[in-house]
């Protein structure tokens, strides 16, 4: 598995359960929260990812 | 009513013992303590994460002090507890430096480990009554 974007969310997915688990104990909020957090990485990520595009190696 | 120091001794080791067996399978402390579901979310997703970094060809750091930030590596490495030595007994976590997901899969065995290090600071706030 080589696809960069399904690493970085694969990774993102991970974090975020981890911590809405661990910050909130109403499993709707762990859910809200995991799912908000998710997209915050990607979103982020893609992000970052688009500003750096111009920049050489 | 307060507590007596024999049984703040207790509780206290209660605690540390708690906390060993979190670090060593992510998750105990917080089954230990009754919060199943979040124990069962630590003890899938923080194992399952490591294994993925492995997966994913990254590394196992040695402790070299020598180079400092491979022996920081080597304590978030040590973090996920039992999947670190049951990796290193089946030989895992070589790493292969010229594999395209080396470094994730770097990163995924070493924000496994920092993660679980966050979880048993939890169980042990918690049962210090701080949460």
């Amino acid at each position: 598995m080589s696809d960069h974007l399904l690493l970085m969310a694969l990774f993102a997915a991970f974090v975020s359960v981890t911590f809405a688990a661990l910050m909130r104990d109403d499993p709707r909020e762990q859910l809200a929260f995991g799912a908000r957090l998710f997209g915050g990485f990607v979103g982020a990520g893609l992000l970052l990812g688009w500003l750096l595009f111009p920049f050489p190696l | 009513m307060r507590a007596t120091a024999a049984e703040q001794v207790h509780s206290s080791t209660n605690a540390y013992l708690m906390c060993a067996a979190a670090w060593l399978i992510p998750g105990a402390g917080h089954l230990w303590q009754g919060r199943t579901q979040k124990g069962i979310v630590f003890l899938v997703t923080l194992p399952l994460m490591f294994a993925t970094g492995l997966w994913l060809e990254g590394r196992i750091f040695p402790f070299q002090l020598s180079e400092p930030l491979v022996a920081l590596a080597a304590v978030a490495d040590l973090g996920i507890g039992l999947p670190y030595f049951v990796a290193k007994m089946l030989g895992a976590g070589a790493g292969r430096v010229v594999a395209l997901t080396y470094e994730y899969g770097n990163a995924f065995i070493i924000v496994a480990g920092l993660l679980n290090m966050l979880v048993v600071l939890d169980a042990f706030d918690t049962a210090h009554g701080r949460k």
